[in-house]
C-alpha cells in the first residue's frame, strides 16, 4: 500500500482503538458515573470513588430509603440497622472517604432537594476544623458534576478517556471476587456502609496481643495540629445551610461528633477545640462522642480516627436511650448553646477507666470424654480426676457460667459473678451424661456440651457403618441435662466433624472450605449444617437458643466464622492456652474464644495454676 | 516531558502539524520553538544550561571563523605568520570553550564524587573542613548536547566547515528536541542541512517515523520497563539472593538497558523522521557483535565515533604519543611494542566512556574492563590465528561465528555487573557468588516469581525479545522488514499496524500498577 494509504489506515485503526477504549470504559464504568451500566457492581465502584458511585446508586434507588447519614469515613461506623430500629426508618449511609464539610453539604442539599428525607444524620469530625474544600485526585475523589456544577462534558470525558487499566482492573476483580470483602469491594452497596464483616470478626484478645496486630497504638506518635479559621468558618457555614434546608424541608437533623482516639485528640490545642465546639453549638445542637473514656481504649478503634461499629452502636444507644446496650457513663453528651460551656469543662475531666471495669479475663476449660479409660495423655479423663478438678474449682470459689451470661456481660454490661469460669465438653459423649453430669450436679457447676448432631444417640456404630463408636448421649439424656439448668447443649456442627477412617468418601473433618472447593456450594453446605444442628438441638433438647459453636478441631477461618455469624452463631469457641478476654460493648470479643485443653493427665494443681493465672 | 508520557506523541503531532502548515522559511523556527518548549517542560530552568552551551560554542565558532577569514585575507608574504597567529588564537579559543563547557559538565556531574574523594584529605589538612557539595540537579541530556557542541567547535577549528552564522539555527542544532534527552549525538554537517531545509509533507517520512517510534515504544514499554521490575528487585538488594538469581538480574538488566536505550533512540529517530530529518544510527544490532570492538561499533555508535574522532585520533596522532610509539618500538620487543600507543589511547577512550556513564569507580572499572579485553585481543590476535590454522578451524563456520557472538555477549554481560551492582566490590562478589554459591534451586522454588513479575510478564519479555532478535537477524542478513511487509496483502499490512498498537496498549501502556520508569540514559 502507498504511504498515504498506510497513514490513513494507521490513523483509522488508532481512532478505532480509541473508540474501543471509550466503549470499554463506558461499559465497565469502574467509578460508577454512568447510570446506564451493563456491568453494574456498586460495591466495587463505591470503593473506587464513593462520591460518584453512591450518587449514581442513590439517584436510582432513593425511593427505597427515607433517611441518610452523610459525613466522612468514620461515619461508616453508625450502623444503619440500629438507626432503622430506633427511628423506624430506612437509612442509607452516604458517607464518603475524605469528605470535607463542603462535600457533605453538596450531598445533603441534593438529597433534601431531590429525595424524600425524613432524617439526616450529619457527622462532624474534629478534622473538619483543619480542612474545607480540599482538592483531590480527579477520578477517585471527584464529586458528581450534578452536585458541583462542573460542565458535564468535562466531567464525563474524564471517565470516558481515562486510562483503560481502571476498567481492566474491574474486569479482573470481577473474576477474582469472593464472598468476603476484598480490597476492591469494601462497601456494602445496600446500606452504603463499609463492609466490615471481616474486620468485625477478627480476634480481639488482651491489650498486649491486640497491640501486636495494631502496633501503631503501642507507640502512638505525638504531633501538633493547628485548626484553620478558614476551615472552621467554611464548615460552620455549610452546616448552617444544611440546618436551614432541613428546617425548610421538614427533615429531622441529627448532628454527631465522632469519637476519636485519645492520642489523636491530644494533637489539638484545648482552646482551639473549645472555640470550634462552642461555635458549633451556636449553629446546631449536637451529640458529642469525640472524647471520653472510650477514646483511651485502642481496641474500640481500627485506627486513630476510625472507631469500630460496636462503638457506633453504643453511640446510637446513648442517643436513643437504649438501655439494653452497654454504654460507658461518660460516653456521649447532648450539647446545646446553653450547656456547651459546662460540657467543655467536663471534657477536661475525662480519664481512662480501669481496664477491670470493662474487661473480664475468664478461664474456659475444654474436656472431652470422662470415663475410666482416661488418664493417659489423651482427651479422655477419668471420672475421679474430673471430680477432683470440679471439687477444687468449687472449693477455690469459682462460679461456672454459661455463654448466655458472657453475652449479657459483653452486650449489656451485666456483671459476672466473682471468679467466673466456663466448663465445656466437646463431641457429646455418653459419659458426659453418665459420669460428668452427676459430678457437675454434685458441685453445682454449670457446663456447655458441644454435641455433633449426626452422632447424637449413637452408642454402637459410627453413623450407618459397621465401625464401633464411643457411645454418644441421646436427645432424651440431653434434654434431661438441659432441664436441670446446669447444662447447655450447643453446636459442634451437625456433621462437619467426621471421623476420616470411617467415612467412605472424603471426610469433612472440620468446618473449613476444602482447597479448590466452590465457594457458593461450601457456603450452602455450612449454612445447611447450621440449620440442621439448630433444628436438632432445639427440637431434641427443648432449648430455645442455639447460638454457640465450638469449632471442630479448633479450626476456623474468616469465611467460616462469617458464615456462622450470618447463621446466628455469635459465640464461638476455639483453642488457645490463655483465658478468654471479654470486653464490654464489643460483641466480637465473643468470637473464637480461647479454651484450655484439659487432657487426662492435667493435675488439680496444674488446673488451678492455669485458671488462677486469669485475671477476673 | 517524557517520551513515554501521553503528552509526547500529542506534542510531536502538534509540532508536525504546525511544521508543515507554516511557510517553509519558518519551518526551522517551528522546530526551535518546539525544542525549547520541550526542554522547558522537562528541564524547567535548566534550559539555561542549553543556552549557555549554545552561546559559548556559537561565539567561539564565530571567533574561529573570523580568525580563518583574517588568515585568508592576509597578504601572501605574511601568510605563514598569519597562519601561526590564527592557529595560536584558534587553539586558545577552542580550548577555552571546551574547558568552559566540560568544566561545567564536570562540576554538575562529577564534583560531588570528587568532593567525596578529597574530603578525608581536606579534613586532615584544614582541620575538619567540609568540602562543599553541589546541590544542582543534572540538567536533562546535558552530556549529549555538550558532546554534540564540542564536536561542532572542534570541526570548525579543524576547518571542516564554516561556523553557523545564525544563533537561532545553531541553538536549534544544539537543542533539537527528539535527540535532546538521550542522543544520538549528531554531527553538524549531517544534521544542519536537514534541520534548515524547506520541506513538503512527505507521507513516507511520516509513515517511517511512526513505524520507527512504535518499534521503539515496543522495546521500551513492553520489554524494558517490564524487565526493570526484576532488575530493581534483585540488584538493589543482591545480598538476598544466590548467584544465579543475581545473574538473572544482570541478564534482565542487559535486556532492560538495550530495550530502553535503543527503544528511546528509535523513538527519537522516529520523531525526527516526522519532520523529514534522519538522525544518525546509534545501534546496529549489537547482540550480533562478533568481538568487543565490533560491539562498540554497534552499541551507542554516535558516542563511539565521537570518541574516535575527537579523542582517539587526536591522542594517537599527538606528538607525545608519536614519541611514545617510537620509544616502545625501540625498547619493547614483539607486538606489545607496536601496539602500545594504540592500546594506551584505547584505554583512555574507554576510561572516558566509563566515566561518561557516571561518577563512580564502577564505571571506571567498566571502562578498564572494555579497554583491557580489547588490548588483550590485539595482543593475542596472532597466536590465536596461528592456533586456528593449526586446529583447522574455519573462520566462516556457523558454529565458530556463534561461538564468537556468545563470547562477546558473555564479556558484555559480565561488564554489566559493574555498571549495575550497588558497588564495585559487590559486583565482584556477585560474580564470585555465581560460581561459589549459585543456589540453582532459587530459579525454580518460586524466588523468581516473587520479584514483581508474573508468569505473563516473563512470557512477554521472552516473546518480545524473540521478536526483536528475529527482526534483527533478518536485518543482519540484509533484509528490510518494512520492504518485506510492503509486498504483503492489505490484510497483513493492516494487521502489522493494528497488532502492534494493541500490543502497545495492552502490554505497554496498560501494564500493571507501576508507572513507566524514566529512561535510564536520560541523566547521562
Amino acid at each position: 500500500m502507498s504511504s498515504k494509504k498506510w497513514l490513513v489506515t494507521f490513523f483509522a485503526t488508532l481512532v478505532l482503538i480509541g473508540i474501543g477504549v471509550l466503549c470499554f470504559n463506558f461499559l465497565m464504568d469502574p467509578f460508577g458515573v454512568f447510570s446506564a451500566r451493563a456491568l453494574e457492581w456498586p460495591s466495587y465502584e463505591m470503593t473506587m470513588n464513593p462520591r460518584t458511585a453512591k450518587f449514581t446508586y442513590i439517584e436510582k434507588h432513593h425511593g427505597e430509603y427515607d433517611s441518610y447519614i452523610v459525613g466522612c469515613s468514620s461515619a461508616s461506623s453508625y450502623p444503619t440497622q440500629a438507626l432503622n430500629r430506633y427511628l423506624d426508618a430506612s437509612f442509607y449511609n452516604m458517607f464518603t472517604y475524605g469528605a470535607d464539610m463542603l462535600d457533605v453539604e453538596q450531598f445533603c442539599s441534593w438529597l433534601l432537594e431531590n429525595a424524600e428525607v425524613r432524617n439526616l444524620v450529619v457527622s462532624v469530625y474534629i478534622d473538619n476544623a483543619l480542612r474545607y474544600d480540599t482538592l483531590s485526585d480527579p477520578l477517585s475523589y471527584a464529586m458528581p458534576a450534578e452536585l458541583t456544577g462542573e460542565s458535564p462534558l468535562a466531567f464525563y470525558s474524564k471517565y470516558l478517556f481515562m486510562d483503560p487499566r481502571y476498567s481492566k482492573n474491574k474486569l479482573l476483580a470481577m473474576m477474582r471476587d469472593t464472598y468476603l470483602v476484598d480490597g476492591f469491594d469494601v462497601f456494602n452497596a445496600l446500606t452504603g456502609s463499609y463492609d466490615k464483616r471481616v474486620r468485625d470478626a477478627e480476634p480481639i484478645g488482651d491489650m498486649d496481643s491486640y497491640l501486636v496486630g495494631y502496633p501503631y497504638f503501642a507507640d502512638y506518635p505525638h504531633e501538633d495540629y493547628t485548626m484553620s479559621e478558614e476551615a472552621i468558618a467554611g464548615t460552620l457555614e455549610s452546616l448552617t445551610r444544611i440546618r436551614d434546608l432541613c428546617r425548610e424541608k421538614g427533615a429531622r437533623l441529627l448532628v454527631v461528633c465522632n469519637p476519636v482516639y485519645a492520642g489523636y485528640w491530644d494533637y489539638f490545642d484545648t482552646d482551639e477545640i473549645e472555640d470550634f465546639y462552642s461555635r458549633l453549638a451556636e449553629v446546631t445542637p449536637y451529640w458529642d462522642f469525640s472524647y471520653s473514656s472510650v477514646s483511651f481504649e485502642p481496641r474500640y478503634f481500627y485506627d486513630e480516627t476510625h472507631f469500630r461499629n460496636c462503638v457506633g452502636d453504643m453511640a446510637l444507644a446513648r442517643i436513643f436511650g437504649d438501655e439494653s446496650i452497654y454504654i460507658p457513663d461518660d460516653f456521649g453528651a447532648y450539647v446545646t448553646a446553653e450547656n456547651v460551656r459546662e460540657h467543655l469543662d467536663s471534657l477536661t475531666k475525662v480519664r481512662p477507666r480501669d481496664e477491670k471495669e470493662y474487661t473480664a479475663h475468664i478461664p474456659v476449660l475444654m474436656y472431652h470424654s470422662v470415663n475410666a479409660s482416661g488418664g493417659g495423655d489423651s482427651t479422655v479423663i477419668t471420672p475421679e480426676r474430673f471430680e477432683a478438678h470440679m471439687a477444687a474449682l468449687s472449693q477455690a470459689g469459682y462460679t461456672a457460667v454459661l455463654p448466655d451470661e458472657l453475652e449479657a456481660y459483653v452486650e449489656a454490661g451485666t456483671p459476672l459473678p466473682e471468679k467466673p469460669i466456663v466448663i465445656t465438653f466437646d463431641d457429646g459423649y455418653l459419659d458426659n451424661y453418665t459420669n460428668a453430669f452427676p459430678i457437675l450436679r454434685k458441685y453445682d457447676l454449670r457446663a456447655v456440651i458441644f454435641a455433633i448432631g449426626a452422632t447424637v444417640g449413637q452408642t454402637e456404630h459410627y453413623k450407618d457403618t459397621e465401625f464401633e463408636i464411643t457411645p454418644h448421649f441421646s436427645y432424651e439424656q440431653a434434654r434431661e441435662m438441659v432441664e436441670s439448668g446446669l447444662v447447655s447443649v450447643q453446636s459442634h456442627t451437625y456433621d462437619m466433624h467426621q471421623w476420616a477412617p470411617y467415612e467412605s468418601g472424603r471426610a469433612r473433618e472440620n468446618i473449613l472450605r476444602w482447597e479448590g472447593e466452590d465457594e457458593d456450594s461450601y457456603i450452602s453446605l455450612l449454612t445447611a449444617d447450621c440449620a440442621a444442628i439448630r433444628k436438632a438441638l432445639v427440637e431434641g433438647t427443648g432449648q430455645k437458643r442455639v447460638n454457640v459453636m465450638a469449632f471442630p478441631s479448633g479450626m476456623y477461618d474468616v469465611l467460616s466464622q462469617e458464615v456462622l455469624q450470618e447463621n446466628g452463631f455469635d459465640v464461638t469457641f476455639g483453642y488457645g492456652h490463655a483465658s478468654a478476654v471479654l470486653i464490654k460493648g464489643m460483641p466480637q470479643s465473643l468470637l473464637s474464644v480461647n479454651r484450655y485443653a484439659v487432657s487426662g493427665t492435667v493435675s488439680v494443681e496444674t488446673l488451678l495454676e492455669w485458671v488462677s493465672g486469669a485475671r477476673g | 516531558m517524557s517520551f513515554t508520557s501521553l503528552s509526547f506523541p500529542i506534542f510531536a503531532a502538534a509540532a508536525v502539524a504546525v511544521y508543515y502548515l507554516v511557510p517553509k522559511r519558518m519551518q526551522w523556527g517551528v522546530l526551535l520553538i518546539a525544542s525549547l518548549a520541550f526542554y522547558c517542560t522537562g528541564g524547567g530552568l535548566s534550559v539555561g544550561y542549553v543556552l549557555y552551551t549554545a552561546a559559548t560554542v556559537y561565539a567561539a565558532a564565530r571567533f574561529l571563523g573570523r580568525f580563518q577569514a583574517e588568515k585568508a585575507a592576509s597578504p601572501a608574504e605574511r601568510k605563514k605568520e598569519a597562519a601561526a597567529v590564527c592557529r595560536r588564537r584558534s587553539r586558545l579559543v577552542c580550548l577555552a570553550v571546551i574547558l568552559l563547557n566540560f568544566g561545567l559538565l564536570y562540576f554538575l556531574k562529577y564534583w560531588n564524587f570528587t568532593a567525596g574523594l578529597i574530603q578525608p584529605l581536606a579534613e586532615r589538612v584544614f582541620h575538619g573542613a567540609r568540602v562543599p557539595l553541589s546541590r544542582l540537579l543534572l540538567p536533562l541530556g546535558v552530556s549529549f548536547f555538550m558532546f554534540q557542541s564540542a564536536g561542532y567547535v572542534i570541526d570548525v577549528y579543524r576547518g571542516k566547515y564554516p561556523p553557523e552564522k545564525s544563533f537561532g539555527k545553531f541553538l536549534l542544532f544544539v537543542s533539537f528536541f527528539p535527540q535532546m534527552v538521550q542522543g544520538p549525538i549528531s554531527r553538524y554537517n549531517d544534521l544542519a542541512s536537514q534541520l534548515f531545509a524547506h520541506r513538503d509533507l512527505d507521507h513516507t517520512d511520516l509513515k517511517y517515523g511512526i513505524q520507527l517510534a512504535m518499534w521503539g515504544y515496543f522495546k521500551k514499554l513492553v520489554i524494558a520497563d517490564r524487565a526493570a521490575v526484576l532488575v530493581s528487585a534483585v540488584l538493589d538488594d543482591p545480598w538476598s539472593y544466590g548467584g544465579m538469581v543475581q545473574a538473572a538480574g544482570v541478564l534482565f538488566y542487559c535486556i532492560q538497558l538495550y530495550g530502553d536505550f535503543s527503544g528511546g533512540i528509535d523513538i527519537a529517530r522516529g520523531a525526527a523522521r516526522l519532520f523529514g530529518i534522519e538522525l544518525a544510527e546509534n545501534f546496529r544490532r549489537p547482540i550480533f557483535a562478533a568481538s568487543l570492538t565490533d560491539f562498540w561499533r554497534r552499541w551507542h555508535i554516535t558516542l563511539g565515533t565521537w570518541m574516535r574522532d575527537y579523542l582517539f585520533y587526536p591522542l594517537s596522532l599527538s606528538k607525545p604519543f608519536g614519541r611514545l610509539g617510537r620509544f616502545a618500538r625501540r625498547h619493547i620487543s614483539g607486538k606489545l611494542g607496536r601496539i602500545l600507543p594504540t592500546s594506551l589511547a584505547t584505554f583512555i577512550v574507554y576510561f572516558v566512556i566509563g566515566i561518561w556513564h557516571g561518577a563512580n569507580f564502577r564505571y571506571v572499572a567498566f571502562g578498564f574492563w572494555n579497554g583491557g579485553w580489547i588490548t588483550l585481543s590485539l595482543l593475542l590476535e596472532e597466536p590465536l590465528t596461528r592456533a586456528r590454522t593449526a586446529l583447522h578451524i574455519n573462520d566462516g563456520a556457523l558454529w565458530y561465528r556463534l561461538f564468537r557472538v556468545l563470547r562477546t555477549n558473555l564479556i558484555v554481560f559480565l561488564g554489566r555487573y559493574m555498571t549495575r551492582a550497588p558497588r564495585l566490590l559487590t559486583a565482584v562478589w556477585m560474580m564470585k557468588q555465581a560460581l561459589v554459591h549459585p543456589r540453582f534451586a532459587e530459579l525454580a522454588d518460586g524466588t523468581l516469581m516473587a520479584l514483581g513479575l508474573g508468569g505473563l510478564d516473563f512470557a512477554v519479555i521472552a516473546l518480545g525479545m524473540a521478536v526483536v532478535l528475529a527482526a534483527e537477524r533478518y536485518q543482519e542478513k540484509g533484509g528490510c522488514v518494512r520492504a518485506a511487509l510492503e509486498k504483503k496483502s492489505f490484510a497483513v499490512q493492516w494487521l502489522a499496524i493494528a497488532a502492534p498498537l494493541v500490543v502497545l496498549l495492552c502490554l505497554g501502556v496498560m501494564r500493571g500498577d507501576y508507572i513507566s520508569s524514566d529512561f535510564i540514559y536520560k541523566q547521562f
